[in-house]
């Protein structure tokens, strides 16, 4: 079995749990649709967003010379980082030229992909995450199981444990209202006494050098405002042309993820504060090598919405830390291999290549496909398992051999037909595990084809 | 619908209240609704909090900016560095109001970003709602880290 295939077991033991993740995720999918509807262009404004992306992918070297000049400009310190460690090393200079003791982060995936907080907690350094859902599980010493919902694989019954052991809220407690209170409180406190806070980054402007957050919770711009010294994280590809092409993606953003029309807040940093520092740290790590091979480059076009997995019938089912990687879901399974084919060489066969995500993908980026380029890439590497390559390797001779086919097709249906269930359902048929087949039908298409053919 | 309508109805799905007055029923309706409110759009008070420490600022009960246009299709409102005496402010308060004139709505975000200019602007922000968070089971609960409650006057 696969790694991914033994972890989403594990996710469907539960399977009360396992049902409300489906039925939660499809019910915000449904959000989107909903919202997605009431805008007429729409599709329009998918096609201009993935125009946009492309062209940023083409002239990526300028657009990014052209932010840092801006942004300099403007008093921005702008950093670059060639992978995790460098970026790493660069938010503990920071860190250290600053003196500071308390730091407050807001989401960023990039930080998750580098590994930051526990590269700081190893040199001593605390850092708050002050998003609710990072706060939750960075309590529970996990990772997030989903890009926008990090704790959506958790029950309220087991936050109202944690927040009773971290937070001294009530035991037992578990209304939500009560413990995002206590939340509220505890990170208040957090805010108060920043003195330097991190974010993400949805969208850096080329043209005016501003980087722009959207947040519902508004803790980006508590650390933000609070904190002296703001440092900002961006992956190379976050960067867009035009301060109008915002009206695309803005338009385009929460309706995809959440099904809001907009984020509570969209924050754009242009200067630091009146006495405080802006920092925008730029990493690369991995991004160059992904955009060198075209088959590949459009997964960079990513905004990190989440509507791939909402609707992900794979990830519904067997949850994010099924994946293992930092992006779970159909988008995670086309960028991890990137990083390490042998590690990862089963996330693009945890898909049903159905198109969902390619279809409610903001950018347009054709996952699916390359999701089956993956397969057939890691197939050729020998990446995947000897036993998979195996069974691919009968399954080709069979269909390019037409009497072998119709021999095993008839073998196959006489089969079903006599042998017991317990030898037809044994332990290596891993696909009847859970499925039943239909009854074997008299004869084959092809049989019947002939026959009515004639007539 | 015409825009109004629509910012009205978007701002009350996402959250907020939405009071319809003429400009000479505004200081009536802050006096009864809103006893304590801090009016930002005074320069006096705004030069009072130019220098405030965050602990005074956490105090704060109610706050009262005047947003420079709203856009009808999400019921974002935009506020810049101009408009606010310290950033933090519209996020610490706890309760948020904001007030646009009916005659500073556009349809979309796409029209909304030919109204701004953000080469000239250290910090803006579209506020659209009150705080809010669903991290816990999707249930959904206001007053995540920003305002708890956003009213939205709208003048004409």
């Amino acid at each position: 079995m696969s790694e991914h295939a033994k972890k989403a077991k594990l996710f469907l033991a539960d399977e009360s749990r396992s049902r409300w993740h489906d039925e939660t995720l499809w019910m915000v999918r449904q959000k989107r649709d909903h919202v997605a509807g009431m805008v007429p262009e729409w599709e329009d404004l998918r096609q201009q967003a993935s125009d946009i992306k492309t062209d940023v992918l083409e002239h990526l070297p300028k657009y990014l010379q052209q932010f840092e000049e801006k942004a300099t400009h403007h008093g921005v310190i702008v950093l670059h980082a060639k992978d995790a460690n460098e970026f790493n090393q660069l938010i503990l200079s920071i860190i250290e030229k600053h003196e500071a003791k308390n730091i407050v982060k807001s989401k960023s995936m990039l930080t998750e992909e580098c590994g930051l907080n526990r590269f700081l907690h190893t040199r001593g350094i605390e850092v708050t995450d002050t998003d609710l859902g990072e706060r939750i599980i960075q309590f529970r010493g996990e990772a997030p199981s989903h890009i926008v919902l990090p704790a959506i694989h958790l029950k309220k019954e087991e936050i109202g444990e944690t927040f009773h052991e971290k937070l001294g809220t009530e035991a037992g407690a578990s209304d939500p209202t009560y413990l995002t209170r206590a939340a509220r409180l505890h990170l208040r406190q957090k805010f108060l006494s920043a003195d330097l806070a991190i974010t993400g980054v949805n969208f850096a402007i080329a043209e005016t050098g501003t980087v722009v957050v959207c947040t519902n919770e508004g803790n980006a711009d508590m650390g933000v405002h609070c904190a002296p010294i703001q440092v900002h994280c961006m992956g190379i590809e976050k960067i867009i042309p035009r301060q109008t092409d915002l009206g695309i993606f803005t338009r385009l953003l929460a309706r995809s993820a959440t099904g809001q029309h907009v984020t509570t807040y969209t924050s754009h940093y242009g200067k630091a504060k009146p006495g405080g520092t802006m920092y925008v740290v730029i990493a690369d790590n991995g991004r160059t090598p992904q955009l060198a091979e075209p088959k590949y480059r459009q997964a960079l076009k990513c905004l990190r919405c989440g509507a791939c997995m909402n609707t992900c019938p794979v990830f519904r089912r067997s949850g994010g830390h099924s994946y293992g990687y930092t992006i779970p879901g159909p988008i995670g399974s086309i960028l991890a291999p990137r990083r390490d084919e042998k590690k990862w060489s089963d996330l693009p066969i945890a898909s049903s290549l159905c198109g969902s995500c390619s279809n409610v993908c903001p950018a347009k980026v054709n996952i699916h496909e390359q999701l089956y380029a993956w397969r057939q890439d890691l197939m050729q590497h020998k990446k995947t398992s000897w036993l998979k390559r195996v069974t691919m390797k009968i399954t080709g001779i069979v269909l390019a051999n037409n009497g072998l086919y119709n021999l095993l097709g008839f073998a196959a249906r006489k089969a079903l037909k006599y042998l017991p269930h317990s030898w037809v359902y044994m332990p290596l048929n891993a696909w009847g595990r859970g499925r039943e087949l239909p009854l074997p039908p008299k004869q084959s298409f092809k049989q019947w084809y002939k026959q009515n053919r004639k007539k | 619908m015409n825009n109004i309508d629509i910012l009205k109805e978007r701002l009350e799905n996402a959250g907020a209240s939405v009071i319809l007055l003429t400009e000479n029923q505004l200081q009536s309706c802050l006096e009864t609704h809103f006893p304590s409110i801090l009016n930002f759009t005074d320069t006096v008070t705004c030069e009072e909090y130019r220098k405030a420490s965050l602990e005074k600022m956490e105090k704060i009960d109610t706050a009262l900016f005047a947003g420079r246009f709203a856009v009808a299709e999400n019921g974002a409102i935009w506020l810049e560095d101009e408009d606010l005496p310290q950033r933090v402010l519209p996020f610490i308060t706890q309760k948020l109001v904001l007030q646009i004139h009916v005659s500073k709505v556009v349809d979309t975000m796409q029209e909304a970003y030919q109204q701004i200019s953000l080469q000239n602007t250290g910090f803006g922000v579209f506020i659209s709602g009150p705080s809010k968070t669903a991290d816990i089971e999707q249930s959904l609960v206001y007053g995540a880290h920003g305002a708890r409650e956003l009213t939205v006057i709208m003048l004409s």
